[in-house]
């Protein structure tokens, strides 16, 4: 069994407001895959792997990760498996320099001294961030500011990594830069979560696709399948990239094809 | 309508606090009415771009400016914020940034800007309830604006500048925290004011709304205008774009791919629809 994670019959209520952010939701994840999780605002995204990482418990149904249900780990424990890089770097960002902040994941998680330096130089190197690792973060802009708080999760070197919308608010090579952040996590073995609207970047980086709609499963397949799916696509107003939307005009290119490389081998195989 | 409403001279501006950049345009005109797109790559000069139209520069930045901006027959060093106001309208990418906190619920908040202004009440109810119902923002008029969506929020920053009724709208990447669903509402919405005849100023990353929106793109760069011209000139010039750190969308790299492969040879195509039409024409084998 190389289930990393696997959630049964998740159901969570927000209790200050009484609203189901999740009903019922159950899937597993190999190691190794990359997962997007697409939907609309408020479809329950964040709350879904907020679970993953043990910010959030069930209020019906469990959640395991690595075998072992959430609800008998606390977060500390948790930290050493999921790596969450959040939406806003400023809700995650809190030393005064970037170095400081890159570094404080894996000190808190006990590595020894080498490991550290290790660890950290890799994930400044793979942000780009080597260069400006003495400043303040806020010394940088808000999309960089991005790339601090995604070095900050990569330097504790976690089996599953969770990205909620890495790409908002940046410009192409950022974006260039996050998706080789991803094709390196990928390469390594990590197992590897996606929150996006981005649904260029979904098809580039991501096998499998979870569309949420209202806190339940709409679609969980391949992400070449879930492109395919465009009546289902439309009632959450989810639309496929341009070049499969491209595709899917003709009868002799596949509806799924997710890559100008993919269009162009089947004119001329 | 060929009457220019914005008009650029010999500008120079610089921020105090940062010597390495220089925003520099020597000359543009923009015509009223029209739907024009700025990109660029990040610290290209975007947003000081729109602050210079809004009067942001140089009446609430410390720097040094030359030349002059002109929005009608005002030059906007001459002015004040508070006229520049009415004739044109800032909205930024975070909604909740330009939210004054004043406002108790939606209603009250998109008011705010109009009794600054000096409106009597009657008018100011009449002006907020027309604009929410524009907007569609019915539903949400009595709720407090930090419990909406960040979609609803942005647009009620907008209805909160477009109470003003101004005639210029200057967007500084207002989808870029959106939803896809939040974004398509944002860019219908504008849509329908360009049909109402106010000039739009939109500077976002997402080409291909843009490429269906804009009469015109402005490419800024290192403080400069790169080049302006009409979308389909700006979006099929792939080497243009990548040479400023921008990427083309993905049919427009289709046709460089045929290109490279001695398949093609006339200019790329831009859009889904174009796209299709050059395909089926060039290749009658493609069904």
């Amino acid at each position: 069994m190389d289930e990393i994670i696997k959630i049964e019959k998740l159901t969570f209520v927000y209790q200050s407001a009484n609203v189901k952010a999740l009903d019922n939701v159950s899937f597993s994840v190999r190691k190794g895959e990359v997962v997007g999780i697409i939907g609309q605002n408020g479809s329950g995204k964040t709350t879904l792997v907020k679970h993953i990482n043990g910010l959030l418990k069930p209020t019906r149904g469990n959640v395991f990760v690595n075998g072992v249900n959430t609800k008998s780990k606390e977060i500390d424990e948790l930290s050493k498996t999921v790596g969450y890089v959040f939406q806003n770097p400023d809700d995650q960002i809190f030393s005064n320099s970037i170095i400081d902040e890159v570094s404080f994941g894996p000190k808190n998680l006990g590595f020894g001294k080498r490991r550290i330096k290790e660890l950290v130089e890799e994930a400044l190197k793979t942000t780009g961030l080597e260069y400006v690792k003495k400043n303040h973060p806020y010394d940088l802009p808000y999309n960089k500011r991005k790339l601090i708080a995604i070095a900050s999760i990569l330097s504790m070197n976690t089996e599953v990594v969770i990205f909620d919308e890495p790409t908002t608010g940046q410009d192409y090579l950022n974006r260039r830069i996050v998706i080789k952040i991803i094709e390196e996590l990928k390469k390594k073995g990590k197992t590897i979560l996606v929150i996006s609207h981005d649904m260029d970047f979904i098809a580039e980086t991501c096998n499998r696709a979870i569309v949420l709609k209202e806190g339940k499963i709409l679609l969980d397949d391949t992400t070449d399948k879930i492109f395919m799916k465009k009546q289902i696509l439309k009632s959450t107003r989810l639309k496929p990239p341009q070049i499969t939307r491209l595709a899917q005009r003709f009868k002799r290119i596949y509806d799924g094809t997710l890559s100008v490389e993919g269009f162009f081998n089947q004119m001329y195989k | 309508m060929n009457q220019t409403i914005i008009e650029f001279n010999n500008f120079k501006w610089h921020y105090s606090n940062n010597r390495k950049f220089r925003l520099d345009i020597q000359e543009l005109k923009i015509r009223k009415g029209s739907f024009v797109g700025i990109i660029g790559p990040t610290g290209a000069g975007k947003t000081t771009f729109c602050y210079s139209i809004m009067g942001v520069v140089p009446h609430l930045q410390n720097g040094k400016m030359e030349g002059s901006v002109r929005i009608e027959e005002i030059e906007t060093k001459n002015s004040s914020l508070n006229v520049l106001s009415q004739k044109v309208g800032l909205v930024v990418q975070n909604p909740l940034s330009q939210m004054s906190g004043a406002g108790l619920n939606v209603e009250e908040e998109i008011a705010f800007g109009l009794e600054n202004h000096g409106y009597s009440r009657q008018e100011m109810i009449k002006k907020v309830k027309k604009i929410i119902e524009l907007i569609g923002l019915k539903e949400y008029a009595r709720r407090s604006p930090f419990e909406l969506s960040g979609g609803q929020q942005q647009k009620v920053a907008i209805a909160s500048i477009l109470v003003l009724e101004p005639e210029i709208l200057v967007l500084d990447e207002p989808t870029g925290y959106l939803d896809p669903l939040s974004t398509d509402m944002i860019f219908t919405l504008v849509k329908e004011l360009k049909k109402q005849g106010k000039t739009i100023i939109f500077v976002s990353h997402k080409f291909e709304y843009l490429n269906e929106l804009c009469d015109e793109i402005i490419l800024i760069n290192k403080g400069k205008i790169i080049k302006k011209g009409a979308p389909t000139e700006i979006f099929s010039d792939i080497s243009l774009l990548s040479k400023n750190n921008l990427g083309a969308m993905d049919v427009t790299n289709l046709f460089a791919r045929l290109k490279k492969a001695g398949k093609w040879k006339k200019r790329f195509a831009v859009s889904v629809e174009e796209s299709e039409k050059e395909l089926r024409s060039e290749f009658p084998w493609m069904r």
